[in-house]
């Protein structure tokens, strides 16, 4: 499979603090790549670099086997779709005529059936001026322009942010039904959810530096129950259980762990405990799972 | 290209209509007032001014005569600052209004390279000046019934291609400087200044005897429309204006391909 996306060592420094900190992974023709972090950990700037917006202040960016430049970035831009959560589309516009611009900037047909498939799966209002078009419509039309030219490519920043969540479901089969054609699709997402829903691959991203590249799947898996219980004496754990915390303070102990194995099996250990004093249990969510990734790498870093 | 530059005009169709209005009805008004001057009035009213007011009156004894009238009351004062202020918004709005949008983003992420969309928004600007430029003439034009009077059409079409040229070339520093740095703060600034600073350098070195010696600085002093008017083209002018032109030109190739396009 040939590597459609490449970073080297990518880098970019704003006023000597670095936004993305020597980061360096590649994208394979077909995958579906999830690129995850908190506000500001550098998912837009480094998306802006493989764009060829802003210059990285070092290392190299490559898309289809080409060291990207700013001056020359339009050329691979003729093989990428791209959309925002914020795009800025041209107000005075309808959203048809907007489709018809960028399949005229494309040199592509502006009503083919892919286009009107978009059209079908979406129903955006395509008459109305862009201007009176509320967030969710606007992201629509974005969200369709980024596809209509059936590109090999398509880079996505937050796209589904301020879509319905029907529109939302939408997208995502969108992106598993392009993922089978064999369209490339690097998105950033906060809806960590739709991100280990739809993507091969997660990149995460913090401070800047990149800090896990692994297939969704790991993500999931380490989603389940998170159970913290206080005892008046100790406990050991259920077999499968992943131990979060296990501290004394006092006479208390108190055990947190996350368990992702048979209901009944945590039914009978729980029911087989003795001087409980206090016991919660939540769901682990992809987001907490997210947020022990996180953690994890920070302690490694410590 | 061309899609990005039809773009641009129907983006900007009101702008070009209501400039084109206002100024036309500008010449028109102007050009209909010339009427109010017979009969000895401008003899008087030349009594009347020190000889300092002509920097901003221009040469009163050009208002005796219809084209010097026109070159000095229209062309060569009101004109020229409404044509320059429209550059600046223009310019402005094309630029670093479009950037701070995140609309410039949006074009930049489309297969058109930064090259292309540079001809394409600089070609639209010029093309506005130009239409904007027309309609003036066309007022004018259109009150010449009412003054009684002829004029040969040259001296309009001198007047016309000496402003649009000297707008075209403002509007090119200010779309050069907007383009390359992105800041809206610096192209405003440019533009005022050089608009601003222009008319005042001039009006006041008429009576200021050491702004005399710093009047070359002024754009407007490479437009000298009431001498264009009568017939007298400098060429050395023209070929500042052209030689502001190519170098904003050159500025904005070399320096926007290269810099950061800013994200909203």
């Amino acid at each position: 499979m040939g590597v459609v996306i490449e970073t080297k060592n990518l880098s970019k420094v704003y006023a000597g603090v670095p936004a993305v900190d020597r980061a360096s992974f590649s994208v394979k023709k077909g995958e579906v790549v999830g690129f995850v972090g908190l506000n500001g950990a550098g998912k837009s700037t480094t998306i802006n670099m493989l764009m060829g917006f802003i210059r990285p202040s070092e290392g190299s960016v490559a898309l289809f086997g080409e060291e990207l430049t700013l001056p020359g970035a339009a050329s691979s831009h003729q093989r990428i779709g791209f959309a925002t959560g914020d795009m800025s589309l041209f107000d005075s516009m309808t959203g048809r005529q907007y489709h018809e611009f960028i399949a005229r900037a494309y040199g592509v047909g502006s009503q083919s059936v892919v286009y009107q498939h978009l059209v079908d799966t979406f129903d955006p209002q395509l008459d109305k001026k862009i201007s009176t078009l509320s967030r969710g419509n606007r992201q629509k039309i974005a969200l369709i322009a980024a596809f209509m030219t059936e590109p090999e490519l398509v880079i996505l920043d937050e796209p589904s942010s301020g879509l319905d969540p029907l529109m939302q479901q939408h997208f995502l089969d969108l992106v598993r039904e392009q993922a089978k054609k064999g369209t490339t699709i690097f998105m950033s997402s906060h809806y960590l959810n739709e991100v280990v829903d739809v993507c091969t691959r997660i990149l995460l991203i913090k401070n800047g530096k990149l800090v896990k590249d692994i297939p969704a799947s790991e993500l999931e898996a380490t989603s389940g129950k998170l159970v913290r219980v206080v005892t008046g004496k100790k406990v050991a754990p259920p077999a499968s259980a992943e131990v979060v915390e296990r501290e004394k303070h006092g006479h208390d102990y108190t055990l947190q762990f996350i368990y992702k194995d048979s209901p009944a099996v945590l039914h009978a250990w729980l029911g087989s405990l003795v001087d409980v004093k206090d016991m919660t249990i939540n769901d682990h969510s992809v987001e907490a799972a997210f947020d022990d990734l996180y953690d994890v790498k920070e302690a490694e870093d410590a | 290209m061309l899609n990005l530059f039809v773009h641009t005009l129907r983006e900007k169709r009101m702008f070009i209509f209501g400039w084109s209005l206002g100024l036309a009805l500008l010449g028109y008004l102007m050009t209909a007032m010339f009427t109010s001057f017979g009969g000895g009035a401008i003899d008087e009213l030349v009594e009347s001014l020190p000889a300092g007011f002509e920097g901003l009156m221009g040469d009163l004894q050009d208002w005796k005569q219809l084209p010097g009238y026109i070159g000095s009351q229209v062309f060569d004062i009101r004109f020229p600052i409404f044509i320059s202020i429209l550059s600046i918004l223009l310019a402005v709005g094309l630029t670093v209004g479009e950037e701070d949008k995140g609309q410039l983003r949006t074009l930049v992420s489309l297969p058109l390279s930064r090259m292309k969309i540079i001809i394409a928004k600089w070609t639209a600007i010029v093309l506005i000046c130009l239409v904007a430029t027309l309609a003036t003439v066309g007022g004018i034009l259109l009150a010449l019934p009412t003054t009684g009077e002829s004029l040969d059409l040259m001296v309009l079409v001198r007047l016309g291609l000496f402003t649009w040229l000297m707008v075209a070339a403002l509007a090119t520093v200010i779309f050069a400087v907007g383009l390359s740095t992105g800041k809206r703060s610096v192209t405003t600034t440019v533009g005022i200044v050089v608009t601003i600073g222009s008319f005042l350098l001039t009006t006041f070195a008429q009576s200021v005897a050491w702004l005399k010696d710093y009047e070359w600085l002024s754009f407007l002093h490479y437009f000298p429309a009431a001498d264009i008017a009568k017939g007298t083209i400098v060429w050395e002018n023209a070929l500042f204006y052209a030689a502001t032109i190519v170098v904003s030109l050159i500025l904005v190739f070399v320096v926007f391909p290269r810099r950061d396009v800013k994200a909203l």
